[in-house]
């Protein structure tokens, strides 16, 4: 951590923020079955234990977008990320996992350090994981075999980088909102929620 | 004998028979000879029934006897059978008492052959003991030889004896000498010691003198030294005494110096107290500060306590249910939430008074402008009033013109009689009352219409400086009252307005919630190489690939419907083919195995069955590594020999053991001269079957 222990920088809050993408990330894949179980290794982190993948093709597409997103998020150029569940044999977009970023744009001209630790700032995202894992029980169950990708809603005076390209952004007709907790850092503030196919059964 | 009865019988069956067929002969000339009735005839019938009847009735004696008679001969071909049965018996019996006796007369030859070779064995031994007797003799003389050589030694071991004690006596007293010579060695070594002792400390005096010397031309140094400073001293001396009447003052110094001193520790000793002191002074403030800050937060304890009881106070007096602190915040929270609702009231009251104000202000001015028209309209007014005072000045004067002129006109027309006259003057005349009237016209004009357009200007200034007069009276108020609906028009607008923003917002947030986006602000970007993408292209090859197949089995199919399917199922035919192959020659593999195990089977079969035939014995398996042997002159089925392999597994020269069974228990005597003397299992065998078959076949 770059941050010292009573307050928080920018670069500080981008890694944080970026951190809790990834562990978000891996429990969403894990919770919702998107890569088999035995594929996971439990690992303690936040004073909790979380599931975090060993397939080498997936650890290395998830560190290419979470350093490209702290980048982002240091540049405070990033609004949304979004985790998109799609079936592959109906190409239908199942579930979307969207986490709004409100950077304050301020803090790229003062290096001030706010007024937050980072133990209050952990307990929050730790409460917001733990709303991710309860969702299971209320989420449709993914029948078919799914796959995910994941968006990055940016300024539109960004430059695209290399690898990446634009996208649609992967609606779901008739879907099904749930805002969960949020969390901030006070220099980036991180909305959940989920939105989900509704299904005609219920 | 047999046959003879059975013609008996058959014999007498006969007659029987004859004679049951007979009397129906005679029945039937009886029945013809009914009609007849002579006596003689009749005598004759019966004499031959009585006959008849005789013979009947010797005939079934003679029948009775035969029974009888077959009877006995049935019992006597019993007895004999049993006495047949009962020789045979005696004659097998017999038998088995001659093998027997055979048996013994053998086992008597045995002894009898023993015997003899006991009693040969007999003569040898008398012959070997006559050889021992005299082995016995020889040894005795050898003995006594050595007895004499025994006590020839025993004098040469005695003399020697007598050489080793004076030998004993001689080394005793070298010992002894040793022992002195010892002695004087060691006086020698300690004498030595001693010299060497006394060289050692003649050293050190030599040292010592040596250094005495060293140091004595270092003391002449020293005393050269010395007397130099000695003349140095005599020097400081008559310094000293110049110092010693300064030290006579000395002691004055001294006691000052105690004294001094003696304030000093004073001093010190209160500076210490001094600081113990400030040390306490200080813990003391601290305390107090201590307690000044718990006394202030007593104090703000109690004034919180107090809040709290005021709140405590006020929730029981409110009623609004206030026990925990969330209730409160909820409480402070809603309270603030109408706070802010009044604050935005306040705020949009405000505005509106502003607003209000600016009005007043604006009105303000325009009275202002109001009354500087009206002071304008004023002076236009006394302008007027006197440009009216002039023209009526003028009017007056024209009207005496007029006048005048009538009065010349009249004087004229008094002068000039009526018809004198001319048109022209009448012409002139009419002009000039034309212009009158026209004049009189417009000054009437002038004078209806000058007062009622000053008077409606006035009315209006009047009005005007009346409004202007009493602005914050009538005229505001209705401006107000119209300003206000306005307001409150527009209030209503802005609450309309603000749904219809919350219910956008709140359908913006919806579709954001559900991913919209401005796309002219944002752009959404991700990874070419996601997974979505690599799991879609991974299952679009897949499906590609399927139906390649799917295509390539259909025309398969279609091929093999068409019945040409031999050019295009080569390389399955030749798989089939291959397979087929290959299970043929699983299956003539197979089939050779069975035959090569039937062959194994019969040989195995055939080489046991010569083993049994050429040996005597039928070798079986029970478990690994064991053997039973059965004889074919086996007394009981049970009787077998039983032979386990040991040593080396595989071996071919594992020795085998004969374990104990039922059978070998009685042949003691064979294991013990066979296995346990001559150590031949094949002589044992072969003496078991001899025994056996002895037994078995005694003559």
């Amino acid at each position: 951590m770059t941050s010292t222990l009573k307050g928080i920088t920018l670069k500080g809050s981008a890694e944080l923020v970026a951190e809790f993408f990834s562990f978000g990330i891996n429990s969403i894949l894990y919770q919702r079955g998107i890569y088999p179980p035995e594929t996971f290794t439990r690992v303690t982190h936040y004073d909790m234990s979380l599931q975090l993948t060993t397939d080498p093709k997936l650890k290395n597409y998830l560190t290419n977008v979470v350093s490209q997103l702290k980048e982002w998020l240091f540049e405070c150029t990033v609004q949304k990320l979004v985790l998109v569940i799609t079936c592959l044999e109906t190409n239908e977009v199942l579930e979307r996992w969207q986490f709004d970023i409100e950077c304050d744009k301020s803090a790229k001209e003062s290096s001030v350090p706010r007024e937050k630790s980072i133990k209050t700032i952990q307990d929050e995202i730790r409460s917001v994981i733990r709303q991710i894992t309860a969702t299971v029980t209320f989420l449709p169950l993914l029948e078919m075999p799914c796959a995910f990708d994941l968006l990055v809603y940016t300024d539109k005076d960004l430059v695209v980088p290399e690898k990446w390209e634009e996208s649609g952004p992967q609606i779901i007709n008739q879907s099904e909102e749930v805002r969960l907790r949020s969390f901030t850092t006070s220099i980036h503030k991180v909305n959940s929620m989920v939105a989900y196919k509704r299904t005609d059964s219920v | 004998m047999d046959l003879e009865d059975d013609t008996t019988v058959l014999t007498t069956l006969k007659s029987f028979n004859s004679f049951i067929s007979r009397p129906e002969h005679p029945q039937r000339p009886s029945d013809h000879s009914a009609g007849s009735g002579n006596l003689q005839t009749q005598y004759k019938r019966s004499m031959e029934l009585l006959e008849a009847a005789d013979r009947v009735h010797s005939k079934n004696r003679y029948l009775q006897l035969d029974q009888e008679k077959k009877q006995m001969e049935l019992s006597h071909k019993r007895a004999r059978f049993e006495l047949e049965k009962v020789a045979s018996d005696s004659a097998r019996d017999l038998e088995h008492e001659v093998d027997r006796n055979q048996e013994l007369l053998g086992r008597i030859k045995k002894l009898e052959e023993r015997e003899t070779e006991a009693a040969k064995k007999l003569s040898e031994q008398v012959e070997a003991n006559c050889a021992l007797r005299k082995n016995l003799g020889g040894l005795n003389k050898k003995l006594e030889e050595r007895d004499s050589r025994l006590s020839t030694s025993n004098q040469a071991i005695s003399s020697l004896k007598d050489e080793i004690r004076e030998l004993k006596q001689k080394t005793q007293n070298k010992d002894s000498t040793i022992s002195t010579q010892t002695l004087e060695n060691q006086e020698l070594q300690e004498q030595l010691d001693l010299q060497r002792r006394k060289y050692q400390e003649v050293s050190q005096l030599c040292q010592s003198l040596q250094a005495a010397q060293t140091s004595c031309s270092e003391h002449i140094i020293k005393i050269k030294e010395l007397e130099t400073r000695l003349a140095f001293q005599e020097q400081d001396i008559a310094i000293v005494k110049t110092v010693k009447s300064e030290v006579a003052r000395v002691p004055d110094l001294e006691k000052e110096l105690k004294r001094l001193r003696d304030d000093n520790a004073f001093l010190r000793e209160s500076r210490e107290n001094c600081s113990l002191l400030k040390e306490e002074v200080e813990g003391l403030r601290r305390k107090l500060e201590r307690m000044e800050k718990t006394k202030e937060e007593l104090v703000n304890m109690e004034l919180e306590k107090e809040k709290l009881q005021s709140w405590e106070n006020l929730g029981q007096s409110t009623g609004l249910n206030i026990r925990k602190p969330e209730d409160l915040s909820r409480e402070v929270i809603q309270i603030q939430q109408r706070e802010i609702a009044l604050k935005e009231q306040n705020y949009t009251l405000n505005s509106r008074v502003r607003s209000v104000e600016r009005l007043q202000a604006e009105l303000r001015a325009e009275v202002s402008q109001q009354r500087s028209k009206t002071l304008e309209e004023q002076k236009k007014r006394e302008m007027q009033d006197a440009l009216v005072r002039r023209l009526q000045k003028r009017v007056l004067l024209l009207t005496k013109e007029r006048d005048g002129m009538r009065a010349i006109l009249e004087s004229y027309d008094s002068e000039l009689a009526p018809t004198e006259y001319s048109p022209q003057l009448s012409k002139r005349l009419r002009e000039a009352e034309d212009i009158l009237q026209k004049t009189q016209n417009h000054n009437a004009e002038m004078e209806v219409c000058g007062p009622t357009l000053v008077e409606l200007e006035m009315e209006a200034l009047k009005k005007q400086q009346a409004s202007a007069a009493d602005s914050s009276s009538l005229a505001t108020k209705e401006e107000v009252s119209i300003l206000r609906q306005k307001i409150e028009d527009l209030e209503a607008e802005r609450q309309r307005l603000e749904e219809q923003n919350n219910i956008l917002e709140m359908r913006l947030e919806r579709n954001n919630l559900q991913g919209d986006y401005d796309p002219v602000k944002t752009r959404v970007l991700h990874l070419k190489m996601n997974p979505t993408s690599v799991a879609k292209q991974q299952r679009q090859q897949e499906v590609e690939s399927l139906r390649e197949e799917v295509t390539h089995l259909r025309e398969l199919v279609r091929s093999l419907q068409d019945g040409g399917a031999l050019v295009h199922s080569q390389d399955d035919s030749s798989m089939h083919s291959s397979s087929l192959d290959l299970r043929k020659q699983m299956e003539s593999s197979e089939l050779r195995n069975q035959r090569l195990k039937e062959v194994f089977q019969r040989k195995i079969q055939e080489f046991r069955t010569v083993c049994y035939v050429l040996t005597g014995y039928q070798i079986d398996i029970t478990t690994e590594n064991q053997y039973r042997l059965t004889s074919v002159y086996a007394e009981h089925m049970d009787d077998s020999l039983l032979f386990k392999k040991t040593g080396p597994m595989g071996g071919s020269n594992g020795s085998m053991q004969l374990m104990e069974t039922e059978f070998s228990k009685t042949l003691g005597e064979m294991v013990a001269l066979h296995l346990h003397h001559q150590k031949s299992i094949p002589a044992f065998l072969s003496a078991v079957t001899l025994d056996l078959f002895s037994r078995q076949t005694t003559i």
